[in-house]
């Protein structure tokens, strides 16, 4: 039963939604089930964010009870969470007059304060060390070790200048036609048939792996092999 | 099982044979019973009959392979370098005494990559389970937490070493993907794991992982479907699965004919695609492609 | 250690003080550039030009914090565009953090300079879970999906929303993003349901997109920072992505020259070991 019953809920919801796809949209029955499964898809969707508090409390929690090494940090984990997530969730007609503007999401909430001088700053921090792993893993890997590796770095070079002003310029300089032949021939035409190829075959890998999840050939996704 | 799965697939062929009688119904039909030609052109979408017909001959080959597959014909996969370095990785940890480090991706569990993932990650952990080598798994959604864990308890139930699973080798790090990013990396520099495995959904933080994980010395196989990320791993890992290598990562690994049918399918569907390409550009180049692209467009 | 050796090997902190120069540099002495436009941009600029007056736009704010600098800009301009063409907009998002605030926030700040009114000129529909079902859910019903916008109004008291019920009310999707969403709203709203979609995406992205491009499945891109100062241009209101092009140059300027720095000490080294293994 704890194998049958989740390989019978995939496969049904799934023939259903195979079906609505080549239903007309006016036909009644199957069109309904079909809006009704993405509402409940939805809902269950939000339902997983409770699982996710829920998990990371328990596991935090458990490394500052047995104060295991950095349990401070975890500490800071747990606040964090009901931090930002009571005052978001906090009713407005709880609070005193003149301060249900701390509650909610709203722009001026403590909930939008956190997000816009903490979470914003912190995640735009990490993005912008990118900046730095970009340049010094392009310094390590763009080594003219091959014939492929050295049209792999003059390309790269290429498209590098192409993509900002003074580089465009710089090309314009060597010539007028190089931008756009960059543009027509490089983007739009070697790596565009390229990404379309890598498109095709994950798209393919992806319609086979649905196949298999559907027909309850593939159940890895279960932890059954 | 193998009756449900056998009674399944008639009624999804049943069904779609149905849908193409109905739809595709001649004219003789149509005289005789106006009323259901009239209902049945109003039920089916007739613009998404080359979808059907594409659909319908997709899951035929895929399942003839597996049928094929099933009474054990030999079908033959070219080697895949990162998947034949998954043992020698772990190998590696375990000789080091350190750690294995798996991220099953960044997107939740109803993405293909991210099954793909979770299956990987159920032959990573029957490989450190027999080696007795700690595994790390940190991920971003909570049901990729519960399938993570059930597939990590499975595998080490197979093993023959269900005391040393440890329910919090698979632990819910943050739903944010910088703070996942952040948190992962510090990991890293703590532990300083001897393989880093990272197969799934990726975006931006794909090369702060990686490079992270080459600081720490690493060993590190990436396998991802997003074209725009795959550079990134490229230039910082040692071992790349690109697109669809990821896909056929549980065929390939577990050797099993269900599987290996299903990858055979789909390359015989990418031998019908190039074909139908070659076609079409030879009518277009002739002037005559016209109404050849149109049955590929929806109308 | 020779000076070969040296450069072929350069320690990761020397690249990461040489780009925090690079960064640094162009606050303290700016420069401004002329911006040539892309088709692509072109294409977009144009999709939304042609518009008919007053017609429904839905702009996403698909992105995270993360990636504000570059995807923040193209969301103004495109703000810029609609309202200066007096279009309504309808705002959703597929990401919870980020989303709705950025979208609440921009879009307020720029209605009041435009003149427009919550409920008539624009809407927020915030966030659902589950995108998948979100793009496909639209497409019958908006209302199904959202009954009610990010503040908790229901739909049925926003005038805006009367009319809009489902994709057949929209006129054009403007998707900002910088994660793979677009690839659905491509294979769900523009494939299933034959809606023009138009996308600002980060330069990462961008390749991938032509393939779109290409088969008339995205009507025009904007690629990273460049192409939101190619929008910014376009629409007549240059700022932060313009700005921004000055850091952007030098910086590729400074890893076109780490390469050819680094393949110099590479191929120096190489010759003088192969010289020493000749004279053995």
């Amino acid at each position: 039963m704890r194998t049958l019953l989740p390989l019978a809920i995939a496969f049904i919801s799934g023939l259903i939604m195979v079906i609505a796809f080549f239903i007309n949209p006016e036909q009644k029955t199957v069109g309904t089930i079909s809006q009704d499964l993405l509402i409940w898809s939805s809902i269950i969707g939000g339902f997983t964010f409770l699982l996710g508090a829920i998990s990371i409390t328990r596991v935090n929690w458990k490394q500052v009870s047995m104060r295991k090494p950095g349990w401070g940090y975890n500490l800071l984990t747990v606040l964090a969470v009901f931090v930002m997530a009571v005052p978001a969730l906090w009713p407005a007609a709880w609070l005193p007059s003149g301060w249900e503007r701390l509650a909610g999401r709203n722009a001026g909430s403590i909930y939008d304060w956190l997000f816009l001088y903490t979470a914003t700053p912190m995640s735009q921090t990490m993005f912008a060390i990118l900046a730095f792993y970009i340049a010094s893993a392009a310094y390590r890997a763009f080594r003219a070790r091959s014939t492929e590796a050295t049209l792999l770095l003059l390309t790269a070079s290429m498209v590098m200048l192409w993509r900002v002003p003074m580089g465009e310029a710089f090309l314009l300089f060597i010539s007028p036609d190089l931008p756009g032949v960059i543009n027509t021939y490089i983007m739009g035409g070697i790596s565009l048939s390229v990404q379309r190829g890598i498109i095709i075959g994950a798209a393919l890998g992806a319609a086979t792996m649905s196949l298999r999840i559907l027909l309850g050939i593939e159940r890895t996704y279960m932890g059954r092999s | 099982m193998p009756h449900i799965k056998r009674i399944s697939q008639s009624v999804f062929f049943v069904l779609t044979f149905a849908f193409i009688l109905f739809s595709a119904c001649p004219t003789g039909a149509q005289e005789e019973t106006p009323a259901v030609a009239e209902v049945s052109q109003k039920l089916f979408r007739a613009d998404r009959t080359n979808v059907l017909i594409f659909s319908l001959i997709f899951a035929g080959v895929i399942l003839t392979y597996t049928k094929l597959a099933k009474k054990g014909k030999p079908l033959f996969i070219r080697k895949i370098a990162g998947l034949d370095a998954l043992e020698e990785a772990v190998g590696r940890a375990t000789e080091m005494g350190k750690p294995v480090l798996f991220i099953p991706g960044l997107q939740e569990l109803d993405e293909m990559e991210t099954i793909a993932g979770i299956s990987i990650l159920g032959r990573v952990a029957k490989i450190t389970a027999q080696y007795d080598t700690p595994l790390m798994v940190p991920v971003r959604y909570p049901l990729v937490l519960a399938a993570g864990q059930e597939a990590v308890e499975q595998a080490y139930i197979q093993a023959g070493k269900r005391d040393s699973y440890n329910k919090d080798c698979v632990r819910y790090v943050a739903g944010e993907q910088m703070a996942f990013a952040a948190s992962v990396n510090g990991l890293m520099m703590r532990e300083r794991p001897a393989a880093n495995i990272f197969m799934g959904a990726f975006f931006a933080e794909s090369l702060l992982l990686a490079e992270t994980g080459n600081a720490a010395g690493s060993i590190q196989i990436a396998g991802t479907a997003r074209p725009e990320q795959i550079p990134f791993f490229i230039a910082a890992c040692d071992y790349t699965l690109m697109g669809e290598e990821l896909y056929a990562a549980s065929a390939y690994l577990s050797h099993e004919p269900l599987l290996l049918g299903g990858l055979k399918g789909q390359d015989l569907i990418k031998v019908i695609i190039i074909v139908a390409l070659v076609v079409g550009m030879v009518l277009i180049l002739t002037g005559n492609g016209t109404r050849y692209v149109e049955l590929f467009i929806p109308k | 250690m020779n000076i070969w050796q040296r450069l072929a090997g350069l320690h990761r902190q020397w690249i990461f003080i040489l780009v925090w120069i690079a960064v640094i540099f162009p606050l303290i002495v700016p420069a401004t550039f002329e911006i040539s436009t892309t088709p692509e941009v072109k294409a977009l600029y144009d999709a939304v030009e042609a518009l008919p007056d007053s017609s429904v736009v839905m702009l996403t704010f698909d992105l995270y914090p993360n990636a504000l600098a570059e995807t923040e800009p193209m969301t103004r301009a495109a703000l810029h565009h609609l309202f200066r063409n007096n279009h309504k907009v309808v705002t959703v998002t597929t990401i919870p953090l980020g989303g709705p605030s950025v979208a609440e926030r921009v879009t307020r700040e720029l209605a009041a300079e435009y003149g427009k009114v919550y409920g008539t000129d624009f809407v927020n529909l915030g966030y659902k879970p589950n995108y998948v079902s979100v793009l496909k859910g639209m497409g019958s019903s908006i209302e199904s999906i959202y009954p009610a916008d990010n503040s908790g109004t229901p739909l049925g008291r926003l005038p805006l929303m009367t009319t809009v019920k489902n994709y057949a009310d929209i006129a054009f999707i403007f998707v900002v993003t910088d994660n793979g969403i677009i690839d659905f709203w491509i294979s769900i709203v523009n494939a299933q349901f034959g809606k023009p979609v138009g996308a600002g995406v980060t330069s990462v992205m961008a390749p991938k997109q032509y393939a779109y491009i290409g088969s008339g499945q995205l009507t025009g891109m904007l690629g990273g920072m460049k192409g939101a100062a190619e929008y910014e241009q376009l629409v007549g209101k240059p700022a932060l992505a313009v700005t921004g092009m000055g850091i952007q140059s030098l910086v590729h300027f400074l890893l076109i020259g780490l390469i050819v720095v680094g393949n110099l000490g590479f191929f120096m080294n190489r010759r003088s070991q192969a010289k020493k293994g000749g004279g053995a």
